[in-house]
């Protein structure tokens, strides 16, 4: 057997190196979140950064690139060990009754493959352009693409509201057990503490969910307007 | 008291299983579980049927067979009991019940309400253990122990092997048990010289008998009848770190080295 498959033939080695691709993947949704908060700074400041990023290919590539790995990765590594796990329960209890794991815990492959599914949607919507053709590929005054207009156009429709607020509820399910998940994975606990490293997975979760909501909504509800 | 059990019951490994019902009355409020089966066996022995095989052996909650699933938690309502220190007080007269075994599929069923746990067995014999050289005893107090590493230690050394925290778990795992013994003999300065080893070829044989991965879902706690933390778990995700990071070389796959043959 090679190397790297006796290597992750280890659940707990798969467990250690999914979670660190998920806490890239966890940097990247925070960074991304307060990135597009720059729409509440009006049409020039998001506009100005994008085109920053794409004045950057070399970084945006990268970056990129590095996304695309980390989610290779965790999603490869947690699905293996999803199927697995699902193997090792083959006769499932007639009366089950649960008293501690939380629903987002028991949750984690459901709402991961929601998730996935959801930003395979999110990039073809927003990013590649092609679920929405008729959105005018639009530059603003300054030649820069107009990613304020694209956001507006976005949100303005009930179809596309709902199905982003489904994705951040899932997305904040996943994150919510994810983060905390991370200290115990990495053998960081304290009695003391043990409470504080739940609170920072609620917490990261609320806060990169209500970020990104707080777009959603704004617009929505006409407070952004084109 | 009046019960109605819906009880587990396979005829063999390869047997197809399906639940029974049977009630049971005169049922005494002061009855163990396992009592309350004993009477009903009583009474199929009685009537020339088959008795419900279930296992038990100290009744006094040391040994950990007792493994029953009741109503869909394992060693049933009470926390930190096992099945047999648990009373039939506790459930409301004319209750339904269930009674399931340990349900994974490294625990496989032997009949009823039985289940083979040697795969725990074989997870000890990978590495649960310390090396010693027989001879004299040594004297009391040669080897100081911290108050704190001996409580830890004790802590971690409660656990009896039910298995409960596999049967709880939603994804099989045996994480709480292997984390419990390689804690346990981590701390000690006993189980120093071996500890990088120890919770490779752990770990290696806990994957190799097909139980899941730890989900950290802490269900395997919520139902130890011994109230092992799963601050152990952490500990063991520690180890392994510490063991990786020195270049442990992962067991070869063989036999382990104190295998009986089955
Ligand atoms: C924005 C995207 C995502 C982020 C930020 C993220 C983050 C994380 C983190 C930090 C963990 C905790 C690892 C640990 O237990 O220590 C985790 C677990 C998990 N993730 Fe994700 N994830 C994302 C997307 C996905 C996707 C797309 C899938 C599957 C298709 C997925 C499936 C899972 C599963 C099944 C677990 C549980 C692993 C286990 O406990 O054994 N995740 N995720
Ligand atoms: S950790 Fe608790 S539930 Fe698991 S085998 Fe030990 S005593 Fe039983
Ligand atoms: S019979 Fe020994 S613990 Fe229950």
């Amino acid at each position: 057997m090679s190397r790297v498959k006796v290597f992750f033939n280890s659940s707990v080695n798969s467990k250690i190196v999914a979670s660190l691709a998920g806490l890239g993947l966890v940097g990247f949704v925070i960074f991304h979140m307060l990135g597009n908060l720059q729409v509440f700074e009006g049409r020039d400041a998001i506009n100005g950064y994008a085109s920053i990023l794409r004045d950057m290919p070399i970084f945006l590539w990268t970056a990129r690139a590095g996304l695309l790995a980390a989610a290779g990765v965790h999603v490869g590594l947690t699905l293996r060990l999803a199927l697995r796990n699902r193997r090792a329960r083959s006769v499932a209890y007639a009366a089950r009754r649960y008293r501690a794991a939380s629903v987002a815990s028991r949750t984690m492959a459901l709402t991961g493959s929601l998730l996935l599914a959801f930003i395979i949607f999110h990039l073809l919507h927003l990013t590649v352009g092609v679920i929405d053709p008729s959105a005018p590929d639009g530059l603003d005054t300054q030649g820069r693409m107009d990613v304020y207009g694209k956001i507006v156009r976005a949100f303005s429709n009930p179809l596309y509201v709902g199905i982003y607020v489904v994705g951040q509820l899932i997305l904040g399910l996943h994150l919510s057990h994810a983060v905390s998940s991370v200290f115990q994975t990495w053998g960081i606990e304290h009695a003391a503490l043990d409470h504080l490293f739940k609170l920072v997975g609620s917490g990261v979760a609320l806060l990169v969910v209500l970020g990104n909501l707080a777009i959603i909504f704004a617009v929505f509800l006409g407070l952004l307007r084109a | 008291m009046k019960f109605t059990l819906k009880i587990w019951r396979q005829r063999g490994p390869n047997e197809r299983g399906g639940f029974v019902t049977y009630s049971v009355d005169e049922v005494s409020p002061d009855m163990s579980f396992l009592e309350m089966l004993d009477a009903l066996n009583q009474r199929l022995i009685a009537t020339a049927e088959e008795p419900v095989a279930f296992e038990h052996d100290c009744r006094e909650g040391i040994c950990g067979s007792c493994s029953l699933v009741i109503d869909g938690v394992p060693h049933g309502p009470d926390r930190g009991v096992t099945t047999c220190q648990l009373y039939m007080r506790r459930f409301a007269d004319e209750k339904t019940i269930t009674i399931e075994p340990w349900r994974a599929k490294a625990f496989p069923i032997i009949k009823d309400l039985v289940v083979d746990r040697r795969a725990l067995d074989r997870i000890m014999q990978a590495g649960g253990y310390i090396s010693v050289n027989t001879g004299g005893a040594v004297d009391g107090n040669t080897l100081l122990i911290g108050k704190d590493e001996a409580e830890t230690a004790m802590d971690a050394a409660s656990c009896i092997g039910c298995g409960a925290c596999v049967a709880a778990c939603k994804n099989a795992s045996a994480m709480l048990f292997v984390a419990a013994k390689v804690s346990h003999l981590a701390t000690l300065p006993q189980g120093k010289p071996e500890r990088t080893r120890r919770v490779m070829a752990m770990v290696q044989a806990m994957d190799r008998e097909g139980f899941g991965s730890c989900g950290n879902q802490y269900e395997c706690e919520a139902v130890c009848p011994k109230h092992v933390s799963v601050r152990f778990i952490a500990m063991l995700n520690r180890e392994y770190l510490r063991s990786g990071i020195l270049g442990t070389k992962m067991p070869a796959r063989s036999d382990p080295p104190h295998g009986e043959s089955y």
